[in-house]
C-alpha cells in the first residue's frame, strides 16, 4: 500500500530526512514515534505530496507520488495536528467545502458529511458556526473532513491533542472502526498508550532515521530494557536492602530503592515482599518497571518522547 | 511608576517595528504631501508648464508674440495645429490651447483688442485662472516689440478722442507720446503699461471641456478618488486572508487535497475581484443617486473602468500577501504603500494641481491611471473605443497581470516553505 524507501530531505545545513525506508502493508495501523524534530511531520509532508523530497522514491496504492501526486492525493486523507477549519461556516458548510475539493457530486458529498456528521455526534449541531464549537468537537470536525472522500489510507498527526475524555473516547472508536474498516493508517502521536493500543507496528524515528520498527513485541525484544519490581523503603530500614539483594539474581539498589529484575514480575512481587518483611524493611512504596514504548523510546533514542 | 515607564520607554526602544511607524513613516509621509501640495518650495513655482499654442494668424506679429511667451521662464510653449491642441485637451493631456486667431497682426497695427482666445478644461479652472494671470503682462507688451505701436495707439487714441476739441487731442497726444516713451525706456514697468495702455489685456476664455450635467470635476475627482483607495484597503484585508489560512493551517489542508495550489491563489484572485466589482459599483451608485453623478449614460464606460479597476486593485492586494509572511506585516506595509500611491496618484488631492515632478510620479500608482479613466467616462465624456480611455484601461490592465503573475511566483515560493 505505502512503499518509502531512502527517504531524505534537507532545510539548508540541516539534514531533516537522512534515508527513511519503510513498508505498510494494506489495513495496516502504522505509528510513528519521534521527538520533536525527529523528522515525523516532514514524513507525513512529503507522504501527502506538500513537501518534495531531495532523494527517495514514494509509492502510494501503486502511484509514484512524484509522477502522479494527484493520484496519490485522492487516495490519501490527512487529519492535521491544527484544526484547520472555517470558523465563521457551519460544520455542514465545512464539510461540503473540503468535499467538494476532491470532485465529488453534491448530493453525494452532502450525505456523506451527515453520515460522518451522525458519527461524531455533531448531526444537531451541523448548522452552527464551527466557531461556536469546543476544542474537541472543532477536532471532530477536523477528522470529519478528512474522511469524506472515504480514503484508503489516513495520515492522523496527532488527532487528540488538547481535548476533552469525552471527545477524546469518541475518536478512539471512530479511529478504531476505521481500522477494522480495513483503512490503512498512518498514525503520529505523543501519547504511548494510544500508539500501544492502535498501533500494528510502530516506526521510531530520531535525527532524521527509522532507528527501529516492528510490533510493540519485537520493539521489547530489541531493547535492554527489563521489567524490575521496584521497593521504596523508610531510609532508617534502607541499609537492610542490601541483605535481599545479595539474594536475588538480578536486583540493584539506589539509595533506598531497590530494583528486582524479573521476567516475571506480577508473580515475583509476593516473593519479594516477603523477603521485605523478613528483613525488617518498613515499605513505603510498590510499582512495576514495565517495558513499554515509553522506556523503550528511551532506551533508544536517550531522549523522552516529548523532548 | 518611575520604572513601570522607564521599562515601557525601553521596550519601545527596542521595537523596530513600532519606531518605524512611529517616526519613520509618518516623516515620509509629511514628505510627500509637502511634495504634493508644492509646500516644499516656500518660493516661486519653478514648474515648466506646458502650454500648446495655435497661431491661426501665421503673421510676423504672431510669431513674434509666441517667441515673447516662450522666454517666460514658467512656460514651455508647444505650437499645434488647432485641432490636435483641442483634442489633447478634451482627452486631458493640456490644461488649455492658447489661440492666435486670425487678424492678430491686423489688431496691432490698428490698435484693436488682440483677438486672443483660451480654450480650457473646466476641472483645470484653477491652473487656468493662474495661466491667465501670467499670459497678459506678456500680451500687453506685444505691441511695443512692433515697429508699429505708436502709430497703431495713435490711432486708437483718436478713434477714442474723435469727438473731442483738436486743443484737448494735442494734449492727449503729447501726454500718450511721453507715457509711451517711458514704458518703452524701461521707465515705466512692463507690469504697469497694461494699466497704462490697457492693450492685449484681454483673452477670451472658452471652456472647451465643461459640465453637461452634475458630473462636476470636483464630484468625479471626490468619488473616483475616494473610491479607489478605499478598494485598495479592502483589497489589503482580502489578501490578508491568504495570509489567514496560512497561519491557521486551511491553506496547508487545502495543498492536502488534489486541487492544484495555483487554483488557490487564481480562487482568491477571483474573490477578490468580485468584491471589488461590488464595492466599485455601490461606490458609484451611491454617488449617483445621492449626489446626482450620471451613471446611467456613462454606465458602459464606467463599467470598463470599474473592472479594470478591481483588476488591478485586487492584484495589489493578493501581490501585497505573497510578499508577507504575517497579517500584522501586510497591515503595515499596506497602510504605507496605499496612502502614498494615494497621496502621489490624485486620490487626496487633484494630479494637475500637483508640481511636474509628482505628476511624472503619480503614473506609477493605480490610482492615477483608473481616476484619470474615471474623468475620461464622467468629465471628458470620451467615448469607449477612444485610444487615449483604452491606453489607460490597457495600463490598468498590465498592472494587474504584472502584480499577478509576481504574486503567482512569489505565493508558488512561499508554499514550498509552508510545510
Amino acid at each position: 500500500m505505502i512503499h518509502v524507501s531512502n527517504l531524505q530531505k534537507s532545510f539548508g545545513h540541516v539534514q531533516a530526512l537522512n534515508g527513511i525506508s519503510f513498508n505498510i502493508t494494506d489495513g495496516e495501523f502504522y505509528g510513528l514515534l519521534g521527538p520533536n524534530g525527529a523528522g515525523k511531520t516532514t514524513t507525513i509532508s512529503i507522504l501527502s505530496s506538500i513537501l518534495k523530497p531531495d532523494e527517495g522514491e514514494v509509492i502510494i496504492s501503486g502511484y509514484n507520488l512524484l509522477k502522479n501526486p494527484v493520484e496519490c492525493k485522492n487516495v490519501i486523507g490527512v487529519i492535521p495536528q491544527e484544526i484547520a477549519l472555517y470558523n465563521e461556516l457551519s460544520a455542514l458548510e465545512n464539510l461540503m467545502f473540503w468535499g467538494s475539493l476532491y470532485l465529488i457530486p453534491a448530493g453525494t458529498i452532502r450525505k456523506r458529511a451527515i453520515e460522518l456528521l451522525q458519527l461524531f455526534g455533531l448531526f444537531e449541531r451541523r448548522k452552527d458556526k464551527v466557531k461556536t464549537y469546543s476544542g474537541g468537537m472543532k477536532r471532530r470536525i477536523n477528522i470529519a473532513a478528512a474522511l469524506l472522500h472515504k480514503p484508503e489510507i489516513l495520515f492522523m498527526d496527532e488527532p487528540t491533542v488538547g481535548i476533552d475524555p469525552q471527545s477524546r473516547n469518541l475518536i478512539f472508536e471512530v479511529i478504531e472502526k476505521l481500522h477494522r474498516d480495513g483503512m490503512t493508517i498512518i498514525y503520529t502521536t505523543h501519547y504511548m498508550e494510544e500508539a500501544e493500543r492502535f498501533c500494528d507496528r510502530i516506526g521510531i524515528i530520531d535525527n532524521g532515521q527509522i532507528i527501529a520498527q516492528g510490533t510493540l513485541n519485537e520493539l521489547k525484544m530489541e531493547t535492554s530494557v527489563k521489567e524490575a519490581v521496584v521497593i521504596t523503603c523508610e531510609l532508617a530500614t534502607a541499609g537492610r536492602l542490601n541483605e535481599i539483594i545479595s539474594l536475588w539474581k538480578d536486583s540493584k539498589r539506589i539509595d533506598n530503592k531497590a530494583y528486582f529484575y524479573s521476567g516475571k514480575v506480577r508473580e515475583d512481587m509476593s516473593k519479594i515482599i516477603q523477603l521485605c518483611n523478613q528483613a525488617g524493611i518498613e515499605i513505603l512504596n510498590i510499582e512495576f518497571q514495565k517495558t513499554n514504548l515509553e522506556t523503550i523510546f528511551l532506551d533508544l533514542t536517550g531522549k523522552q518522547l516529548r523532548d | 511608576m518611575k520604572r513601570i515607564a522607564i521599562k515601557d520607554l525601553k521596550l519601545f526602544l527596542k521595537d523596530r517595528k513600532t519606531m518605524l511607524i512611529t517616526f519613520a513613516i509618518p516623516v515620509a509621509l509629511i514628505t510627500l504631501f509637502a511634495f504634493a501640495f508644492g509646500g516644499i518650495n516656500t518660493g516661486e513655482d519653478d514648474r515648466e508648464y506646458t502650454l500648446p499654442i495655435t497661431d491661426l494668424d501665421q503673421s510676423e506679429y504672431s510669431k513674434e508674440a509666441i517667441l515673447r511667451l516662450d522666454t517666460l521662464k514658467s512656460l514651455k510653449i508647444v505650437e499645434m495645429p488647432l485641432e490636435q491642441a483641442r483634442q489633447a485637451v478634451r482627452k486631458g493631456n493640456e490644461d488649455g490651447v492658447l489661440i492666435l486667431h486670425k487678424g492678430f497682426a491686423d489688431s496691432l497695427r490698428d490698435g484693436g483688442r488682440l483677438p486672443v482666445e483660451l480654450q480650457y478644461d473646466q476641472a483645470k479652472e484653477m491652473q487656468i485662472g493662474m495661466l491667465q494671470q501670467s499670459l497678459i503682462p506678456t500680451l500687453s507688451m506685444i505691441p511695443f516689440s512692433t515697429g508699429d505701436v505708436k502709430k497703431s495707439m495713435s490711432r486708437r487714441f483718436d478713434k477714442m478722442m474723435a469727438g473731442s476739441s483738436p486743443k484737448i487731442r494735442e494734449e492727449v497726444n503729447t501726454q500718450f507720446d511721453s507715457l509711451f516713451n517711458s514704458v518703452s525706456r524701461g521707465i515705466i514697468p512692463e507690469n504697469n503699461a497694461n494699466s497704462a495702455f490697457d492693450f492685449g489685456s484681454e483673452i477670451k476664455m472658452t471652456k472647451l471641456v465643461m459640465a453637461k450635467d452634475k458630473s462636476s470635476p470636483n464630484l468625479i475627482q471626490a468619488v473616483a478618488g475616494t473610491a479607489v483607495m478605499m478598494l485598495l484597503f479592502s483589497v489589503a484585508g482580502i489578501g490578508m486572508g491568504l495570509l489567514d489560512e496560512k497561519q491557521e493551517g486551511t491553506l496547508k489542508r487545502l495543498l492536502y487535497s488534489p486541487v492544484n495550489p495555483n487554483k488557490i491563489l487564481f480562487g482568491k484572485i477571483i474573490s477578490a475581484n468580485v468584491i471589488s466589482i461590488a464595492q466599485l459599483l455601490i461606490m458609484f451608485v451611491f454617488a449617483g443617486i445621492a449626489f446626482g453623478l450620471d451613471i446611467i449614460r456613462h454606465f458602459p464606460g464606467m463599467l470598463i473602468v470599474i473592472l479594470a479597476t478591481a483588476y488591478a486593485c485586487s492584484a495589489f492586494g493578493v501581490f501585497l500577501a505573497s510578499f508577507a509572511s504575517t497579517r500584522q506585516q501586510v497591515q503595515g506595509l499596506a497602510t504605507l504603500i496605499i496612502l502614498v500611491m494615494s497621496a502621489i496618484g490624485g486620490s487626496m488631492i487633484p494630479v494637475f494641481i500637483m508640481p511636474v515632478f509628482m505628476q511624472k510620479l503619480a503614473v506609477i500608482s493605480v490610482n492615477y491611471w483608473s481616476i484619470q479613466a474615471f474623468y475620461d467616462v464622467f468629465w471628458r465624456a470620451l467615448p469607449i473605443t477612444d485610444l487615449t480611455f483604452l491606453s489607460r484601461i490597457l495600463i490598468l490592465i498590465l498592472i494587474g497581470t504584472i502584480m499577478n503573475v509576481v504574486a503567482l511566483r512569489m505565493y508558488r515560493k512561499n508554499i514550498l516553505r509552508i510545510a
